[in-house]
């Protein structure tokens, strides 16, 4: 048969299939969720960073109006099991930790007890009468009270605050270091920030005693992972349990894990026998609903004079905060630094150490492109060794980048690279922005006082990466499933795992289907977020696997059906199936258009009556492999000005010079980048969620987290290259969910060293104070 | 204690009791169903919530109920009706301007005061408009096009 051209619907800017209800005030997000009898709910939580709780007090609170329980890990008591990371890991501790905290708090936001009301007012007035008695510890509140043995342990059923800890050799760093014509030093210390999604997380646990049926409606990113952990910790039967998921009004990591308030709220509704809701107010999200990226590294380049890199040395300390996420390895994002760290650079030796601490603070988990440490390392210290030896930062880049003829390779920490378009990027970049102009322009600024800085920043994302890449990390993912199912009248229903918030997936995955079924879009529906319906995944939406995996898991899906199909129709036809073809929405014969079916007739014949010994319905489940994976990457560019009397960075300039292969909606790409550059501006520039040497968190609304607005994000210019053909791996699509925010915080800090000389150590944001002193400090050198 | 409220929502006049201290953005979601105003701050800074208050913007979690009493208060679900889109919502679809959804309601009240007081905006004057409205999903560039795009299919 003829498959029907693949280019109708993808590649195109389709508008989107959400905007219908999104712009029109008719989406549905998690506290839009209202069913009969709910109840609410508000956590009681931890002012203070570390303490043990002597008694908690909630006999005030429960009699006080329309407050239906007062909810203490004593009362969770063998009805949610403790919490432990479920394997066995060298060098890592696993502490015990419960869904409400039981004997002492371990930041400030820790959740003590859970309050159900018949109404939020009413839940929260009665939060504030609970009385909880402390009696405070010493606060652990960064790295070096952790590595101090006399602050106490966070966790007494482990000894120590090192919670993991691993040095490695990769090739041969003794004998690079020893070759280098010298050794380029760099320290950086990269901040706490939080995600920040408009919509906080929330739940609502709705459970039938008469039934014994659990449905929890839930912002997640992975809805059978949670539907696991919910079964596993609270003990109720899988094939009981429905994960729900309604609109997400973003997540960027946030969401990836089931979070202890999904135990309790779960839990309390199965004890109050009523629908419970819950929904963080913005402190809560800030304070308790996790953060990313504190991270101090100690970086050694083994340099030649010619700019030539032959290994680096990498020390790098992680804080994971206080309570690990739900099922979650925080060394894991050590794991992922270490293997991708070289890139797609000719670097073949490292020398490496990971120390992961734990502190009085919230947990520390996934943030889009979670192991971006390694990028922002990686591309600041090649700036720095540019500075050093007095080169072009383009032309280091260009020295040690692979060239395509080197390609395929295998990165020094095993993953295989291929398809790489890094120099072809950065040449690019450097062209767009007009380099040697940019400097004669620098230049002439830099005499009349004004200070303007050009930063590239280079780098690959696996999006999926290749199968060496998972292994190589530790974390073997896997594929991806979907199921297609044609419908009475001809329409297709495709099933994902994908849980979306804001990529949107109905549309790009009904684009990827309906072209290949030859169907309208609109006559293609993507089914997500349901348990009961869709396919399994451990994932769901996460590690931007969406555009290979996801589309590729639709593609084969529709593709089984349409096969079906055909062969139905030649059976109806008494024609051979390889003489039909399927195009518009009708099988016909290729010599005789006029007899052909629609898909509504095939369709109906079949759910009629399916012929003897045929499968009884037009429904197909794919599990789709990416054999060889891949990666997107490309370069960042950024200029900027700053003003040396007030410390100010203005960006004049950002452009992006990428390539995720063959885009399925050339908007909602460049949207996902735009979007990934603005977080990755807010991480270099402006975003702290800070806590003070008590472990205080100061950081708590939005006067204080500073997320950019319109006014300090630019336009950002955008070019695609295309390395991969199309059908690499049968799909030519590659993620774009990370890369912006991976990339843009290294181009920032480069552009503003890049106008302000060559000033030491690297502390992240760089706030106007910040700047200010890094411009005292380069006009004292010489 | 309860109030009786009574005040204009998109045209229809609609009256519930609730307690002084209820928020006008939980009185329109909770009392009234109109949950196309969204909450993601509840401190006045992100701007979700905004809705129109006899035509001018307010952050409905900052303004009590009984404050909107008597007043007309349009908010996204006003914006056009039974499903059918605005030329400001038309173009915010054609540029492809928001994805996750949760700002949007607030934007686009902000954008369609800001289009009715003014012709001709340029990039500037639409950055400033909305620099109060947090974004986390797009960078802004997306939006700025879309209310440019308005006010250029408005004139």
């Amino acid at each position: 048969m003829t498959v029907t051209p693949a280019s109708r619907f993808v590649g195109q800017s389709v508008p989107r299939v959400e905007d219908q209800r999104i712009l029109t005030g008719s989406g549905r997000y998690i506290d839009d969720i209202v069913l009969p009898g709910m109840l609410h709910g508000v956590f009681v939580r931890s002012p203070l960073a570390h303490a043990r709780i002597d008694s908690i007090d909630a006999g005030r609170a429960r009699s006080m109006p329309g407050v239906v329980a007062v909810i203490t890990a004593a009362e969770l008591e063998g009805i949610v099991q403790p919490l432990q990371f479920p394997m066995e890991v060298a060098n890592y501790l696993r502490p015990v930790f419960h869904a409400l905290a039981s004997d002492k708090v371990r930041h400030v936001g820790d959740q003590v007890a859970f309050v159900v009301a018949e109404s939020r007012y009413l839940a929260e007035d009665a939060r504030d009468a609970v009385e909880v008695d402390y009696d405070p510890l010493d606060p652990v509140a960064c790295m070096e009270h952790a590595k101090d043995p006399a602050r106490p342990p966070v966790f007494d059923d482990v000894a120590s605050n090192l919670f993991y800890t691993e040095t490695m050799d990769v090739g041969d760093p003794d004998a690079a270091f020893a070759q280098a014509d010298r050794v380029v030093r760099e320290t950086l210390v990269a901040q706490r920030v939080a995600h920040v999604p408009l919509d906080p997380r929330g739940g609502v646990a709705d459970y039938r005693a008469g039934t014994g049926e659990l449905t929890y409606h839930a912002t997640t990113q992975a809805p059978h992972n949670l539907r696991q952990a919910l079964a596993g910790h609270l003990g109720h039967p899988a094939e009981q349990l429905r994960v729900l998921v309604p609109d997400i009004g973003g997540a960027f990591g946030q969401k990836a894990l089931p979070c202890r308030e999904d135990l309790v709220a779960c839990a309390a509704a199965k004890l109050v026998g009523r629908p419970v809701k819950w929904v963080d107010d913005r402190l809560e999200n800030m304070a308790s609903g996790g953060h990313a990226r504190e991270e101090t590294l100690e970086l050694a380049a083994a340099v030649r004079d010619d700019g030539t890199i032959l290994g680096v040395e990498v020390k790098m300390e992680l804080d994971q905060g206080a309570y690990p996420y739900v099922g979650l390895l925080s060394p894991l994002f050590g794991w992922i630094v270490r293997t991708v760290i070289g890139s797609a650079y000719r670097i073949d030796s490292m020398r490496w150490a990971l120390d992961v601490y734990a502190t009085n603070k919230a947990s520390y988990g996934p943030y889009r492109g979670p192991w971006a440490a390694e990028t922002l390392a990686r591309e600041t210290l090649i700036d720095r060794i540019a500075r050093e030896l007095g080169l072009e930062p383009v032309e280091v880049r260009r020295r040690n980048l692979l060239r395509p003829d080197e390609q395929p390779r295998k990165l020094m920490t095993g993953p295989t690279l291929e398809g790489l378009t890094s120099l072809a990027s950065v040449e690019r970049a450097a062209e767009l922005v007009g380099l040697e102009g940019f400097r004669a322009e620098q230049q002439r600024a830099r005499e009349q006082g004004r200070r303007l800085g050009v930063g590239f920043s280079t780098y690959i994302e696996p999006a999926p990466g290749p199968p060496d890449y998972w292994t190589s990390i530790g974390f073997p993912a896997g594929g991806e499933r979907a199921v297609a199912r044609l419908e009475p009248d001809g329409h297709l229903t495709v099933m994902t795992t994908q849980a979306p918030n804001g990529q949107g997936h109905e549309t790009t995955l009904a684009q990827v289907a309906a072209t290949e079924m030859g169907v309208p879009l609109e006559h293609v529906r993507v089914l997500h977020g349901d348990t009961n319906a869709i396919p399994y995944s451990s994932m769901g939406t996460g590690g931007s696997r969406g555009a290979t995996m996801a589309s590729g898991a639709a593609l084969h899906a529709t593709r089984a059906v349409k096969n079906k199909v055909v062969s139905y129709a030649a059976g109806m036809l008494e024609i051979a199936p390889e003489d039909l073809e399927l195009a518009d929405g009708k099988v016909s014969p290729k010599d005789a258009p006029d007899r052909g079916l629609s898909l509504a007739q095939v369709a109906r014949a079949v759910y009629s009556a399916p012929p003897d010994g045929e499968e009884p319905d037009l429904r197909s489940a794919v599990f789709f492999h990416a054999p060889r994976g891949g990666w997107s990457g490309g370069t960042h560019c950024c200029v900027v000005e700053v003003d040396p009397e007030t410390g100010v960075v203005t960006i004049v300039r950002y452009l992006v010079v990428e390539d995720c292969g063959s885009l399925v909606n050339p908007a909602i790409v460049d949207g996902q980048i735009r979007g990934g550059v603005a977080q990755g501006i807010g991480i270099a520039l402006y975003e702290n969620a800070l806590y003070d040497e008590d472990g205080n968190f100061l950081a708590g609304t939005f006067v204080n987290y500073l997320v950019p607005t319109a006014m300090e994000i630019p336009p950002i210019e955008i070019e695609h290259l295309h390395g991969l053909s199309e059908t690499f791996d049968e799909v030519g699509y590659r993620g774009v969910g990370e890369g912006g925010t991976i990339a843009a915080p290294a181009a920032v800090v480069n552009a503003v060293f890049d106008a302000l000389g060559n000033p030491t150590d690297i502390a992240l944001p760089l706030t106007p104070e910040r700047v200010l002193e890094l411009v005292e400090q380069t006009a004292a050198m010489p | 204690m309860t109030v009786e409220v009574t005040l204009t929502a998109n045209g229809e006049q609609r009256s519930a009791a609730v307690e002084p201290r209820c928020t006008l953005a939980d009185f329109l979601r909770v009392e009234l169903g109109l949950t196309g105003t969204h909450l993601a701050c509840e401190h006045g800074v992100c701007g979700s919530c905004t809705v129109l208050v006899d035509g001018a913007s307010a952050r409905s979690c900052l303004m009590l109920a009984v404050q909107a009493a008597g007043a007309e208060v349009t908010t996204i679900e006003g914006l056009a009706a039974n499903g059918a889109m605005s030329t400001l919502q038309e173009a915010m679809r054609d540029t492809h301007a928001f994805q996750c959804g949760f700002c949007t309601p607030g934007m686009l009240m902000t954008a369609a005061e800001f289009l009715r007081d003014s012709s001709r905006p340029d990039e500037r004057a639409v950055r400033e408009a909305i620099s109060g409205n947090i974004c986390r999903c797009t960078g802004y560039e997306s939006i700025v096009k879309g209310i440019l795009l308005a006010a250029e299919r408005a004139a």
